[in-house]
């Protein structure tokens, strides 16, 4: 689920966790009504809720000890080490949670979420606020995680993150799905498959395009031209020619759900934010 | 059952991991013990509360009650004339009390007469080690003077007599349970209102509610926690307290029932607290408002019939002052029947308490 902050993200999930109650209308996991009766689903939902911290004065070994008595679980010794391993917390497991990494942490959240094996496990913007690398490192895990064959319903706002992960993307704008499908699909709806990009052309290049017809936006300088496909980028090519251009680079890149976004909410998403 | 002893070693950890739960468990008690021990070994001369039963009744005992309220050192309270005084002092845990005997009235005049005989004895009941003792035994010598003085200048026709209780005891004896009634509020009371604040400000409860451990379950286990913890620090407390100054009160089985009510009380106070506060600064903030005026008006730190009369109204209304009453009634003066109603009344208030706070209290968002 994709969408900028204050779309109705979390909201959404805590009614499917059973956290919030809705004001109307009913939410159902695996056949059940979650505003009945959650207490069945709750050996196979996992739950990481947003901004997770763990308990500081835990350790990960006894926080996944304490996690599974609460589940009625006994976890053995090597059944705990092995799930700290599964999420590479293995040399940080006897590090009191407090002096964690926000990566770690996160780990460590995933861990507790995956204490009663679940089969729907859901995944609250599980890397904001994280450097890239430890994003990077939480992606890998996720997809190990989904290759298992445990359904990931995760929430995010960043587009990259939805186009690498997500088999099936829910753009969400002002409390509704504006847009679904796969992020190809969405590519091929709500998009145009390619771009071409007049790297630091700037404003006076974007007029003169546009006096041509043609249709471009400017991004950081750099101009931006749509096209469909290769008749329409020969096309363009013939129009733009003609014009003297100050450009560093041009190059062509295929469209991303950056620009699918775009296009259907007519703002840019930058870290959860909406800009012109 | 599981999930609740999972709750127990799990926040247990947590909580003896922080420096502060772990301060105010041991360290606070013994810190406080010693202190005050070592203040309270020089006596005070505040006016005390000094009941008074008077067998006699004639115009002589009259007269000698007002010479003992002029000397401005007591409040004098009567105790009924057909009580018998040690069971009378025994079922109100008194620690001082004033007799005046029967035919008071009649010696008095006989010595007048022609027939003296001697002084006519009224008898102190009282501890020697207490601080108030030294003060009603000069209010009691002071009006005997007086009395004397102005009915015949020269005999002395009333004298005090003193008849020991609790010989052996300290003032830091009468102390002692004050100090374990500020530590189980205090541990109980801060940190389950901060805790609640915390819990929901990071997001803990929302975790909770993700698992099978129910809300009542958490209550339970918090409550269980505390108590252990308490009986553990009510122990460590007597020991240095009995090492440290030889302490004659006595750890018996209703004081160890006492601590388990007084943690069941201070955690639902605390939560009830956390229902309505955000974030752990407004918890601890309110805790102490609360908290303190408490702990110095309930009878912890010094007799609630030192106070003024409108302040041990307010103390009548504080749940702590029913959790000292009762610790002192089993510790210091022996008084089971006491301490079995000051326990129902801190049993009772837990409970209204404790279901107020499990009503109130949600793990969800609204």
């Amino acid at each position: 689920m994709l969408g900028p902050n204050g779309a109705g993200k979390t909201t959404t999930v805590e009614i499917l966790e059973g956290l919030r109650t809705p004001t109307s209308g009913t939410a159902m996991i695996f056949g059940v009504d979650v505003t009945k009766d959650y207490s069945t689903l709750r050996d196979r939902v996992g739950i990481l809720p947003q901004s997770f911290e763990p308990f500081d004065n835990l350790k990960p070994t006894e926080a996944v000890q304490y996690w599974a008595g609460l589940y009625d679980i006994k976890m053995t010794k090597s059944q705990v080490n092995s799930l700290l391993e599964r999420v590479d917390l293995t040399e940080r497991k006897s590090v009191l949670s407090r002096n964690l990494s926000g990566g770690e942490k996160r780990k460590l959240g995933i861990a507790l979420s995956l204490i009663n094996e679940p089969e729907l496990l859901f995944l609250d913007e599980p890397t904001t606020g994280l450097d890239p690398k430890a994003r990077r490192d939480l992606w890998r895990l996720i997809e190990e995680i989904r290759k298992k064959g445990t359904t990931v319903f995760l929430t995010t706002h960043y587009l990259e993150e939805a186009e690498k992960l997500a088999d099936d993307v829910a753009i969400m704008h002002k409390g509704k799905i504006v847009a679904r499908g796969s992020p190809r699909d969405l590519i091929a709806r709500h998009g145009k498959m390619t771009v071409i990009v007049l790297s630091g052309a700037g404003s006076d290049a974007l007029r003169e395009i546009r006096r041509r017809g043609i249709e471009a936006t400017e991004d950081n300088g750099d101009v931006l031209v749509p096209v469909k496909d290769p008749t329409e980028m020969r096309v363009v090519f013939q129009k733009i020619s003609g014009i003297e251009l100050h450009a560093k680079d041009i190059y062509t890149r295929r469209q991303s759900l950056e620009d699918v976004f775009l296009n259907l909410v007519g703002a840019k998403m930058d870290e959860g934010d909406l800009k012109p | 059952m599981s999930r609740i002893l999972a709750d127990i070693k799990g926040f247990g950890r947590q909580y003896l991991r922080s420096k502060v739960g772990a301060f105010f468990t041991f360290a606070f008690p013994i810190l406080l013990i010693l202190l005050f021990g070592a203040i309270y070994s020089a006596s005070g001369n505040q006016k005390v509360s000094l009941p008074v039963q008077n067998l006699d009744g004639s115009s002589f005992s009259v007269a000698y009650l007002n010479e003992l309220n002029n000397t401005t050192l007591v409040d004098i309270r009567m105790i009924p004339a057909d009580a018998d005084i040690t069971n009378y002092i025994n079922d109100n845990s008194l620690s001082l009390a004033l007799q005046i005997p029967v035919n008071f009235g009649s010696k008095i005049a006989d010595g007048l007469g022609s027939n003296y005989s001697g002084p006519v004895l009224v008898t102190i009941y009282g501890d020697k080690s207490q601080s108030t003792f030294g003060t009603a035994v000069a209010a009691v010598e002071a009006a005997s003077v007086s009395f004397n003085y102005n009915l015949s200048r020269t005999l002395p026709l009333v004298a005090p007599g003193v008849q020991g209780l609790k010989e052996g005891y300290k003032f830091l004896d009468y102390f002692l349970p004050g100090v374990v009634g500020i530590t189980v509020m205090t541990n109980s009371l801060f940190s389950m209102s901060s805790i609640c604040a915390e819990y929901r400000q990071r997001g803990f409860f929302k975790l909770l509610a993700t698992t099978k451990l129910r809300k009542h379950e958490w209550l339970i286990s918090k409550f269980v926690f505390f108590s252990i913890i308490l009986i553990l620090s009510l122990l460590t407390t007597f020991a240095v307290a009995s090492a440290a100054f030889g302490t004659h009160s006595s750890i018996t089985v209703l004081s160890l029932v006492m601590i388990p009510a007084g943690a069941f009380l201070f955690v639902s106070l605390g939560m009830l607290l956390g229902v309505a506060i955000k974030d752990p600064e407004s918890g601890v903030a309110v805790a102490n408002a609360i908290g303190f005026p408490m702990m110095f008006l309930s009878g912890s730190f010094f007799p609630l019939d030192m106070m003024p009369d409108f302040l041990q109204v307010v103390a009548k209304a504080l749940p702590l002052t029913y959790f000292n009453n009762g610790l002192r009634d089993t510790m210091v003066y022996g008084n089971t029947g006491g301490a079995i109603i000051n326990l129902l009344i801190v049993v009772v208030i837990g409970f209204i308490f404790f279901f107020l706070a499990s009503r109130l209290m949600s793990w969800k968002e609204r």
